[in-house]
């Protein structure tokens, strides 16, 4: 399938040069190109955003820019000198600092200690006055507000992140590269993250913006460019494009963004969660007297940021995590503290947020993992001996039904990508013909292009009159699919809205405890 | 049948435990240092005999405890960097290349001391220092200043090593890379140049731990440390990753040790009491892995490679 | 006779191979396995510390020595095995090879040989300090008095304290180490009622500096006399030596662990009983005896330290003793 590449943008102000040129950045692994004469130009005062799917080359492109690569081909120019990036240290001095979405902090340090580290010869006193006062005018200036004595493992994540993004400011970077910064944010975070990013392109800073939502990128960009299979696959501005154009330069071919959701028959309630205490793995209540009613043929979406419950509630109608109080009732009958087997006998289907933790067995083969439910029925076993040949035109079916990309059945099943492996999980979960279902994270991880076929399944499902519970951490996806919307905010329901009363800036005030 | 409770038996017994304590210490300080940088050395023990047997051997043939001395912390920097080489460069498993450090300071001490020793012949022990005017101080003086130079060195380096790893930006290198290195690599510090410095500090005081026990003894057999790099590595774990948490489990087996020996020697305790109260120290051991399974303070990234590409 | 560190024992299992191959080094010569009638009569030794112990150890590599004085012989031999699953491997070793006497000189041993010895019944083995042979045939027992020696060097000692306070440093309170200890103190109560004889079993035969910590607590308490057995009294005769505290050893001759204060050593003449038990092999009797070294038979001897200046009269004491133990007139009580 071919795509158009957009021409050159005619850059807004000609008289700015690049303060970072990339060009003709390729680097090879064993077996894989992850660039390929890649080429990146950020001009400064802007916010440049590379947009591509996982496995695009878009962390290597950025780990090169940061010298935790070496390109073998390519050269970097910065501020019009051509620079050699051997490390960390080499980036920092020239002005580059980097948020890097698993945070780069040490948990027992402080802050300032955290700010601190690697900025003064190896044996000194280490004063962290200085150090405090330094920062606190840096998180003043750009409204960054965080205690510099606090320890990093008290912080709750928005926090963290701003800790982050004060290490690079504290270096006084020029360039900062940011990477899927909104992934952990809640929607008002989101607003006064972007604040802070406008600030800091108003001083002159270059900001590259990694992302894969696509309305934040048409939000925030000033350019755009989109990584391919290692290549850059388009360039662009948000002026001259579109969501759907930037989503088929990401996937190679057309995708739709919107979901036809339909019309389905509302049925009676399949799955009844009264009052339910659960606890989670720190021994507090994680779940908070939680209430909820999931009805035939309908999609009951959760949602919140992660960590607020949502995994524990789903562990707890599975039977996989005991229930301190409260009743969890499926086709009308009581389940609470039966085993997993006994619930999927009920008619309940589980597709985990983990999908390589709890859906599926990696070194088991695509036919096994497909073949955990069900095995031990006819046709495909007969007094504890597994037919093969059914089991296998079973699975031949099924990998073909619900397109998992796998050269065979019996391919070890880590070898596939996320999406596909998600693929796995959800043609065993949903051709187990269950009448509710739960639906952790479906599409985290997962391409665009599978994501938009998960989604078309679970319509589908519902379609069949199958009662879902999605839960979720990405808004777009609650709020495209949802035909009611529970926001769970520290194990409690904050509210519920139904589909088209609220927009994403009233479910985002509830998410963060605003009623 | 003596009185334990008389000034003269305390200020003994405090005295002997203090001695005791001292090998415990240099090495737990080690090994702490190295452990807070994500290192795990198994082979302190190793390390203490070859420290033991070089101090030794020096002191046979040249007489001199100084050079003993240098030569012992020669042998923890030629360690030192052996283990820097197998554990950063080629990544080996720590646990186990710890072993392997334990079973060649164990093998080989023995063979030399069987080739160019023999027997064993005493040499001239550590004098002890006593030091002016504080060690005059009735009690006070007699237990704690009139020890030889390597205790109160030992002493002095609890402090030292607390300044180190709290106040310094070293220490600040030291704590970032054993619990988050990838953190501490973004930024510019040298994950591994930082551990290779607290591998050979580790390795040093390890081999000055050895010294200790030889030169105080005087002589040289095999398995001369007797498990007490083993002990001093359960002390880390005791002392929740803090040098004066070192200190005290250090104290403390000090303190047991020659409490149940003096008990011995007054003939408080005789025959199969004496054998039961032997074994206080084994049953401190057992106490401290309970310690152990707490892992409160236990640097994140302990015992694991730094690898950049990861 | 060596008790493993409290918390090595497991690790130290895994030195086994590096040992036994470093320890072969330094031990004696390893023979080839001709098996030649005519050759010499070969002998294999499993022993738990360095030959060069001055204690238990090297009591038997003397004692062999001396018996290759007076007949051809071949010794081969593995030390340190104080973990007694290596020494076991090293007996089946040897016993495979078809030597003609193997030699399992720790008291510890005796699981091992009992089960090694069965298989086996055409190797002579001798096992001490022991006095059970499990009834079988081709197994030799030896063991020792040393109490009496003990007891002789425990009246000198009592003459000899001005303070009339004696230390000893024992290891754990089984074999040969005991017996020493209780007929030490025996002696000493005898020659001098109402003595101070505080005995400190430091459980453990290895742990040097423990040593040494124990004689400096006697010291400071007042003793003016120590001993100690087995390998780890190398700790408490520095201190003797820097205090300038008289020792009585035991085992060996202590004399080169301090010229100025050992006064005497109790030596152990293993060859005694091993010229008897090679004597018998030689004869087609493999064993099932249980041999004893003693004053009387020769097996045991005071060596008193020439450089240590002791008093005519006290000397004489300790050859009453013997004399008397000798004939039967003096018992040790044990």
């Amino acid at each position: 399938m071919s795509v158009s590449t957009v021409p050159e943008p005619k850059p807004t102000s000609p008289s700015i040069t690049p303060m970072l040129e990339m060009k003709g950045i390729t680097k090879r692994f064993p077996g894989v190109i992850a660039n390929d004469r890649v080429d990146l130009s950020v001009r400064p005062g802007t916010v440049h955003t590379l947009l591509g799917e996982n496995g695009a080359g878009k962390s290597t492109l950025m780990k090169i820019l940061y010298g935790l690569y070496q390109p073998d081909e390519g050269e970097i120019f910065f501020e019009g000198k051509r620079i050699e990036i051997m490390s960390p240290a080499d980036a920092i001095n020239h002005g580059i600092g980097m948020i890097h979405q698993h945070f780069m902090l040490v948990p027992t340090l402080t802050v300032a200690e955290n700010v601190a580290l690697g900025l003064h010869p190896a044996l000194s006193r280490a004063d962290m006055g200085p150090v405090r006062r330094r920062l606190t005018e840096v998180s003043d200036q750009y409204g960054l507000k965080l205690d510099p004595d606090a320890y990093i493992w008290q912080l709750a994540v928005g926090e963290r992140q701003r800790a982050e993004i004060l290490k690079a400011l504290y270096r006084d970077a020029q360039l900062l590269v940011l990477d899927e910064p909104t992934a952990v944010l809640t929607p008002p975070e989101v607003d006064d993250l972007f604040a802070t990013l406008r600030q800091l392109t108003a001083d002159g800073r270059g900001l590259i913006f990694i992302s894969h939502k696509l309305h934040e990128v048409m939000e925030l960009a000033d350019e755009v460019t989109v990584l391919r299979d290692g290549e850059v696959s388009g360039h662009t501005t948000p002026a001259e494009s579109s969501r759907e154009h930037l989503a088929e330069l990401m996937v190679g071919r057309s995708v739709s963004l919107t979901r036809d959701v339909g019309v389905s028959e509302v049925g009676p309630a399949k799955l009844q969660v009264d009052n339910l205490y659960v606890r989670g793995d720190r021994g507090t209540d994680a779940v908070k007297g939680l209430s909820l009613e999931v009805r035939a043929g309908e999609v009951v979406g959760i949602a919140g940021v992660s960590g607020n419950g949502q995994r524990e509630l789903a562990e707890a109608i599975f039977g996989l995590r005991p229930v301190v109080s409260g009743s969890i009732a499926i086709n009308g009958e009581e389940v609470v503290d039966h085993t997993p087997k006994s619930v999927r006998t009920n008619g309940l289907a589980y597709i985990p947020e983990e999908r390589m933790k709890d859906g599926a067995i990696g070194d088991f083969t695509v036919a096994e993992n497909l073949m955990l439910v069900g095995y031990k029925e006819p046709p495909f076993a007969r007094r504890g001996f597994l037919n093969l040949e059914k089991i296998k035109e079973r699975c031949t079916d099924l990998v073909h039904r619900y397109a998992v990309k796998t050269p065979t059945v019996e391919t070890p099943t880590r070898n596939l990508s996320g999406g596909n492996i998600q693929k796995v999980v959800i043609a065993r979960e949903f051709s187990s013909e269950a009448e509710a279902m739960v639906v952790a994270q479906p599409t985290r991880g997962v391409d665009i292009g599978a994501a938009e076929y998960i989604h078309e399944q679970l319509l589908r499902q519902r379609a069949a009159g199958a009662a879902i519970l999605l839960i979720s951490e990405d808004l777009d996806e609650i709020m495209q699919l949802s035909d009611r919307i529970i926001v769970l905010l520290e194990g409690e329901a904050m509210g519920e809205v139904m589909r088209g009363d609220a927009t994403v800036g009233e479910i985002g005030l509830l998410m963060s405890g605003v009623r | 049948m003596g009185d334990f409770f008389t000034v003269s038996a305390l200020v003994v017994t405090f005295a002997s435990g203090i001695r005791l304590a001292t090998p415990f210490l240099l090495a737990s300080l080690g090994e702490t240092l190295g452990q807070r940088s994500g290192v795990l050395n198994l082979g302190v023990e190793g390390v203490m005999l070859l420290g033991a047997f070089g101090a030794y051997y020096t002191v046979l043939k040249a007489g001199s405890q100084p050079l003993a001395l240098l030569v012992a912390i020669a042998i923890g920097i030629v360690m030192g960097l052996l283990y820097a080489v197998v554990t950063l460069v080629m990544q080996a498993e720590q646990g186990i290349s710890g072993i392997g450090v334990f079973l060649f300071g164990l093998g080989f001490t023995d063979l030399a001391f069987q080739k160019w020793v023999g027997t064993p012949i005493p040499i001239a022990r550590l004098e002890p220092w006593p030091i002016p005017g504080l060690s005059d101080i009735p009690v006070i003086g007699e237990v704690l200043f009139q020890h030889n130079p390597l205790v109160y060195g030992a002493f002095l380096l609890v402090p030292i090593m607390t300044y180190l790893i709290s106040r310094t930006t070293f220490g600040l290198n030291v704590r970032a890379v054993g619990e988050t290195p990838e953190a501490a690599d973004t930024l510019g510090v040298s994950v591994n140049g930082t551990r290779l410095v607290t591998i050979i500090v580790a390795n040093v005081l390890a081999s000055l731990a050895g010294a200790v026990v030889a030169l105080e003894v005087g002589n040289f057999q095999q398995n001369l440390t007797a498990g007490r790099g083993f002990i001093a590595i359960a002390l880390v774990y005791f002392g929740a990753w803090r040098p004066f948490g070192a200190m005290v489990g250090s104290l403390l087996f000090g303190f047991v040790l020659a409490l149940v020996n003096q008990w011995g020697a007054l003939g408080i305790i005789s025959g199969s009491a004496s054998s039961l109260a032997a074994m206080a120290p084994a049953v401190l051991t057992i106490v401290v892995l309970v310690f152990i399974s707490n892992r409160v303070g236990q640097p994140a990234a302990l015992t694991r490679p730094f690898d950049r590409s990861n | 006779m060596k008790s493993s560190g409290k918390v090595i024992g497991k690790l130290l299992a895994l030195t086994a191979a590096m040992i036994m191959v470093l320890a072969a080094c330094g031990g004696g010569d390893s023979g080839d396995s001709g098996g030649d009638e005519a050759g010499p009569f070969r002998v294999a030794i499993v022993a738990p510390s360095a030959d060069n112990d001055v204690a238990f150890t090297q009591s038997i590599f003397d004692s062999v020595n001396r018996v290759g004085e007076s007949r051809d012989i071949e010794i081969a031999s593995s030390t340190g095995l104080f973990v007694v699953e290596d020494a076991a491997s090293a007996l089946r070793g040897y016993a495979e090879e078809d030597y003609d006497l193997v030699i399992a000189h720790g008291s510890q041993y005796g699981a091992p040989v009992e089960e090694i010895a069965k298989e086996f019944p055409e190797v002579a083995f001798a096992w001490g300090t022991e006095v059970n042979t499990f009834g079988l045939a081709n197994v030799s027992a030896y063991t020792v008095r040393s109490d009496e020696g003990g007891y002789a060097m425990g009246a000198m000692a009592a003459a000899l304290s001005e303070a009339q306070n004696i230390g000893v440093v024992g290891p754990i309170e089984v074999g040969d180490a005991k017996l020493y200890v209780d007929g030490f103190k025996a002696g000493a109560e005898a020659q001098s009622p109402g003595i101070a004889v505080n005995v400190n079993y430091i459980e453990s035969f290895s742990d040097v500096a423990l040593a040494q910590e124990a004689a400096t607590a006697f010291v400071a308490n007042g003793a003016d006399i120590l001993t100690g057995t087995a390998q780890m009294v190398v700790g408490a005769t520095g201190v003797a030596q820097s205090e300038g505290v008289a020792w009585f050893g035991t085992q060996s001759n202590q004399s080169s662990l301090g010229a100025d204060i050992v006064v005497a050593s109790q030596v152990y003449h293993w060859e005694v009983v091993l010229e008897d038990i090679i004597a018998g092999i030689d004869e087609g009797d493999l064993g099932g005896e249980s041999h004893l070294l003693t004053l009387e038979n020769g097996g045991l001897e005071i060596e008193f330290n020439d450089a240590y200046p002791l008093d005519g009269a006290i000397k004489q004491i300790g050859e009453d003793m013997v004399a008397g133990l000798k004939d039967g007139s003096i018992k040790t009580g044990q």
